[in-house]
């Protein structure tokens, strides 16, 4: 039963890791094919023209009006697991309402629904992201943009799209850090925060703003379970702060972000002191957009002040730390092909302080993986049938070098028990996805 | 006789060299090769900028830019400053534009171009944006 609850957290964690998001609407809304935005015409991987329809709160149009500001997005999937049946179903239906509200208001907010096994779909709001922006300023003779995010995602709100909730992608963890999506009781989608930001001259980037936790009625209105509680949470304070540099043909960027919170999780726990700091780098070479080239890293590290520890039951005297770190890490590398045909490399990787109470069984939250997926992106173009629809299909292969800090035997099994041993890479996952847009 | 010769060549390839000038009313039209030119517009240009007729993006469209009256499409909504100015986008023009920072070459514009530095580049880009007509 046991190790039935980790494969499952184990696919939920690879789900959560490759999810995509495309929104026709903002074709539509500004006469661009997908393809301005996204590197590869579907995305999600944002060019530097994406980054600044971004900051500029997605309110930029094509000058022709009004456009219906709501896309829809099917994928269905065939499932290839190591272990396990093959399926193929739908495995995720969504509506985006994406646009522009006034020449300063404009928004971001997804609606997933999510095959859950045989055909039962849970529905729950996905992203949000609502801004005011104050464009084309100028702060002592310096262009500058101004604005407000509201959103639901610390770090979704950054326009370089590295930062693990702003990619959708982030290491399968067992501890993982607060701004890892795929981290247990990650905060992804489930608070609610108001974030300022300024961009100085194109370049310079800053960001400042706070976060709380949903209500627990809010989250399950939401489409939340409980055991998808962030906990509660005070004193969030959230920071980040970027140099862009965009060449006619190249963009690179560095830049730093810090979160720090008190958490209680469970709501009526003492809380913990929890502080996230991270660094990112990204390169992309664009050309003529024939041959584009993407590469990020993203390192952050987390350290964890616990307000309380607990005794292991199997061994009595034998407690949790109290002072802990995590440690996620996501290498990536896209090529894409006349912004059609692409290859995504990654190397995904999250660690933390050894604990032998609290990661059983054996006391390391080590886990390694790394991505590879194929895409063919057809439409979204200029010369499309239609830049406003769009089709992906995908070949990805998603494995485990590394789960619960070792490779063989990752749940611990005692040999002559008859219940089989389970290595890391049988948790590897083979599928071909086909997502449609429009 | 070879003077003869001479004389007639030199006064064929000076008409021939008036005719040219005539024809393309510019020292920098024709110049450019166009069809790299539709690289430098998918670098340049295509962000912002559509060829197709009648495709306005964050920019109006570029087909039948050379010729046109500046700020004249009646489907896109100009800044005052491009809808009141009052040249046509000749080669000599949209070279003179194109070489520089908008916002230098047309004080209160929206459009956020830092300008082609690279002569062949732009002579190039002109060439390709004079097919479209």
């Amino acid at each position: 039963m046991a190790i039935r609850v980790w494969l499952g957290m184990a696919m939920a964690l690879l789900l959560t890791s490759h999810s995509v998001h495309a929104t026709p609407a903002y074709a539509r809304q500004t006469g661009s094919p997908c393809a301005d935005c996204h590197a590869g015409a579907y995305g999600p991987a944002l060019t530097p023209y994406g980054m600044r329809f971004k900051l500029n709160g997605y309110t930029d149009t094509g000058g022709k009006g009004s456009s219906i500001p709501a896309a829809i997005q099917l994928i269905g999937t065939h499932t290839v697991p190591t272990r396990g049946n093959n399926t193929t179903q739908l495995t995720e239906a969504d509506l985006y309402l994406a646009g522009r509200i006034t020449d300063h208001i404009g928004g971001y907010v997804k609606v997933e629904t999510d095959n859950t096994g045989n055909d039962h779909f849970h529905t729950k709001l996905s992203n949000v992201d609502v801004r005011y922006v104050a464009k084309e300023l100028k702060l002592g003779g310096r262009d500058a943009t101004l604005g407000v995010s509201i959103n639901n995602s610390p770090g979704f709100e950054d326009p370089i799209g590295a930062l693990p909730n702003a990619s959708n992608f982030g290491p399968p963890a067992i501890s993982g850090t607060l701004l890892n999506p795929s981290s247990p009781n990650a905060l992804a989608t489930r608070v609610i925060g108001a974030v300022a930001y300024g961009v100085l001259d194109s370049s310079w980037l800053g960001a400042v703003g706070t976060y709380m936790a949903m209500p627990r009625s809010t989250l399950s209105d939401v489409g939340y379970r409980p055991s998808d509680d962030p906990g509660k949470l005070s004193g969030t304070g959230y920071l980040r702060l970027a140099y862009m540099k965009e060449f006619k043909h190249q963009f690179f960027s560095a830049g730093v972000v810090a979160l720090t919170t008190k958490r209680k999780l469970p709501r009526n726990a003492r809380e913990d002191d929890i502080t996230d700091l991270g660094y990112d780098l990204t390169y992309q070479f664009i050309g003529n957009r024939e041959h584009i080239l993407q590469l990020s890293y993203v390192n952050i590290l987390e350290q964890r002040d616990y307000g309380s520890t607990f005794s292991a039951p199997f061994a009595p005297g034998l407690s949790t730390k109290q002072h802990v770190a995590a440690h996620d890490q996501t290498l990536g590398l896209t090529y894409t092909f006349k912004q059609s045909y692409g290859i995504t490399l990654a190397y995904l990787k999250s660690t933390g302080t050894h604990d032998p109470v609290r990661y059983p069984p054996y006391g390391d939250p080590a886990t390694t993986s790394q991505l590879i997926t194929l895409f063919w992106a057809p439409f979204g173009k200029e010369d499309s049938w239609s830049p406003f629809a769009n089709l992906k299909l995908a070949a990805t292969w998603f494995r485990f070098t590394k789960f619960n800090g070792v490779r063989n035997n990752i749940f611990g099994v005692a040999p002559g028990l008859g219940v089989p041993v389970t290595n890391a890479r049988d948790l590897d996952q083979f599928s071909i996805s086909a997502s449609v847009a429009f | 006789m070879t003077r003869l010769i001479l004389a007639r060549a030199l006064r064929g390839m000076t008409i021939a060299g008036m005719f040219m000038l005539w024809m393309t009313g510019s020292p920098y039209a024709q110049a450019g090769d166009a069809q790299a030119g539709a690289d430098v517009f998918k670098s340049e240009c295509s962000e912002c900028h559509s060829a197709k007729q009648g495709h306005n993006k964050k920019g109006p469209s570029l087909f039948g830019i050379v010729g046109r009256a500046a700020g004249s499409l009646p489907d896109y909504h100009y800044s005052d400053a491009l809808h009141q100015a009052p040249w046509t986008w000749t080669t000599d023009k949209l070279h003179g534009y194109l070489s520089q920072p908008a916002r230098k070459a047309n004080p209160g514009t929206k459009m956020k171009y830092s300008g082609l530095d690279d002569p062949k580049q732009l002579e190039d880009l002109i060439s390709y944006l004079d097919t479209f007509h």
